[in-house]
């Protein structure tokens, strides 16, 4: 018999009984839609985290002062600590053979005016080689540039959400606006960045879109610290060449720095790498649940197919008799029933499909959790709903085959 | 020679009795005979029938179905005579309830492998020789018992196949189908197949050509049935 003719009688039969082949179906349909819902939501958590540490640099050792009390900061500075300076910066760039670049940073909070509209802002004093380290992009303009910077220019880079706020559809090139009282040109607006949620070790989480930049010069030559005991700068943004040589790398930056603070533990040490491994490493589990759930789900699915098909040979018992007494061999009676519970699961399996994508649209859409649905999950949900049809619906098909044809074409 | 069978035995095992069901049987079948075995149930005529018909094979003995020993084939092989050279027609039609007249005459085709086109038209021919051109597309439960069994004929015929083997034809059938029913049978024979009609029946053995009878698992008797002229009569008038 040609397969489209097994195929027709398969599909014939699943006609004539349609509520219970949807019943059969149900268990398939939710393995194959919590599979993918499930991948969904690992994959959408993954992509998550791989964002954040992106905006971080994946490549990038992050070296940050502590945050200290007053009593603390006078406590270090006793002991012959400077805290964090451009010379630090200057010195692992020197030291360590990995490091591609630095960039030190200079913070401040400080209030941005523009007309008659101010907002809060994170002012940051940045060297050029910034932009190269972190993989910020501009809107429009440009970054701030060697020139602005070697010459101390009064000139600064603003957060989509600050610019957007102060200017919304104009351009803000060349705009000024004033922050503390210091008057500064608009040279150019980041792109938009994903608000930070979370604090990642000893970074803050805060919503990088409301940052000023400028330059590093500028910054030390036209803002008074607040504190004289403060450091000269807040981080430096030390990038490695290759990723495998960030552990090693921020063991020296930590020798180096150790020295030159006097072993006062006045810094931090971030590799978002390291954290991202480690919490891809905790999400693993998370996923391998995840994951057993759903092939449960799945098993179950198949075990209801086994069952109806189990069913469904008892009932079509005479059927097969006589298929059997005008010609059918045992394999033809055979792939019958397994293409039937096939016809089963795959038709289950696309249902399951639709419904694991819809399934995961709404979680993203109704909760906060993100979900990513790959391509390549859709078709190991509906490769395995395939697999549990054939695997359960094996059994039935062989009970089938080898039903007797004499006492099968009397069976009452 | 189509069917030659010699010194058969068929033992079946119940529990833990062993049951000799078919003791020593021969018995050779022309081409275009009418055969009726006959014989009172549990005289092993259904056992030989399962045999003949290729269902079952014997414990002992040969069995050469146009000079193939039956007993030494495969279960594809049985499956491939059964679909060649059988046609069953059972007392109870087997037809399958969901498919319609010619779905079920094409079925035995479709296992023999045959391209869906000439299958149809087998089939339709098929359906028309047995006189139900108009109920093709009717499904079993809309048609007579009279007409279910001339789907079953059909399918039966629709194969060519070596032998027609009836089994109790007219036993779900009220006597005045039941007649045309042999009418058929006697048309078909005529036309030059080979048919072997089991049967508890003296008055349907009646109608054919050779008589076998069967008690205790042996042939009790082997004769040519000469028709009598009421059974001549009942064909004449059935064919109008």
């Amino acid at each position: 018999m040609h397969f489209e003719e097994i195929v027709r009688v398969a599909l014939h039969a699943l006609m004539d009984h349609k509520f219970r082949s949807f019943l059969t179906m149900l268990g398939i349909i939710f393995g194959v839609a919590s599979v993918i819902a499930m991948l969904s939501i690992g994959e959408g958590a993954k992509r998550e985290a791989i964002a954040k540490y992106q905006d971080l640099g994946v490549n990038n050792i992050i070296v940050r002062e502590k945050k200290l009390s007053n009593a603390e900061l006078e406590e270090v500075r006793a002991r012959f600590s400077p805290g964090l300076s451009i010379n630090d910066a200057r010195v692992i760039k020197e030291i360590v053979p990995e490091v591609a670049q630095v960039a030190p940073q200079a913070e401040k909070e400080s209030e941005v005016k523009m007309g008659d509209m101010s907002a809060k802002s994170t002012v940051i004093g940045i060297t050029p080689a910034f932009i190269e380290i972190l993989n910020y992009e501009t809107e429009e303009g440009s970054f701030i540039t060697a020139d602005h910077y070697n010459n101390s220019l009064k000139v600064c880079v603003l957060g989509a959400g600050l610019a957007n706020s102060f200017f919304s559809n104009q351009s803000a090139l060349g705009k000024m606006v004033k922050v503390d009282d210091q008057w500064l040109e608009v040279v150019g607006v980041m792109k938009s960045k994903a608000v930070f949620t979370e604090t990642v070790g000893e970074l803050a989480s805060r919503d990088l879109n409301n940052d000023v930049y400028l330059p590093l010069t500028t910054f030390n030559k036209r803002f008074a610290k607040e504190n004289l005991l403060e450091s000269e700068i807040k981080q430096i943004t030390v990038r490695v060449n290759s990723s495998d040589k960030l552990m090693e790398s921020a063991a020296l930056i930590r020798s180096i720095l150790d020295r030159h603070h006097f072993n006062n533990q006045d810094y931090s040490i971030v590799i978002p790498f390291e954290l991202l491994k480690q919490e891809e490493k905790e999400r693993q589990i998370y996923n391998i649940l995840l994951g057993a759930i759903a092939a449960i789900s799945l098993i179950v699915g198949g075990i209801g197919i086994m069952n109806i098909m189990l069913a469904s040979v008892m009932e079509r018992t005479r059927e097969i008799g006589i298929r059997r007494a005008i010609g059918a061999r045992k394999k033809d009676i055979m792939s019958q029933f397994v293409v039937e519970a096939v016809a089963i699961s795959i038709t289950g399996g696309l249902i399951g499909v639709v419904l694991g994508v819809v399934l995961s649209f709404s979680i993203s859409l109704f909760t906060d959790v993100t979900t990513y649905i790959r391509v390549y999950s859709i078709f190991i949900a509906f490769f395995f709903s395939v697999l549990v049809g054939i695997s359960f619906g094996y059994l039935p098909a062989k009970n089938a085959a080898n039903l007797e044809p004499i006492e099968s074409i009397r069976y009452e | 020679m189509l069917i030659e069978i010699r010194n058969l035995v068929k033992n079946y095992v119940m529990g833990d009795i062993q049951v000799q069901a078919l003791r020593d049987i021969n018995l050779t079948i022309d081409r275009n005979e009418y055969v009726a075995i006959m014989g009172p149930s549990g005289s092993g005529k259904s056992t030989l029938m399962n045999i003949l018909g290729c269902l079952d094979t014997p414990t002992q003995g040969q069995y050469l179905f146009d000079n193939v020993d039956v007993s030494t084939l495969s279960d594809d092989e049985l499956s491939a005579m059964r679909n060649r050279e059988i046609g069953f027609i059972f007392q109870n039609f087997n037809l399958l309830p969901k498919m319609n007249s010619l779905q079920n005459v094409e079925l035995p085709l479709m296992y023999a492998g045959i391209p869906k086109a000439m299958r149809r038209e087998r089939a339709i021919e098929a359906l028309e020789r047995v006189g139900l051109a108009d109920r093709m597309d009717h499904k079993p439960t809309e048609l007579s018992g009279g007409q279910r069994q001339r789907v079953a004929v059909a399918r039966a015929l629709v194969t060519k196949p070596g032998i027609l083997l009836a089994d109790e034809p007219t036993g779900a059938l009220d006597s005045k189908t039941g007649v045309e029913i042999m009418a058929l049978f006697d048309e078909l024979h005529r036309e030059g197949n080979t048919l072997i009609l089991i049967t508890h029946e003296r008055e349907i053995a009646e109608y054919s050509r050779r008589i076998i009878q069967i008690r205790d698992g042996l042939i009790f008797s082997d004769e040519e049935n000469i028709r009598s002229d009421d059974v001549e009569e009942k064909i004449y008038k059935t064919r109008g």
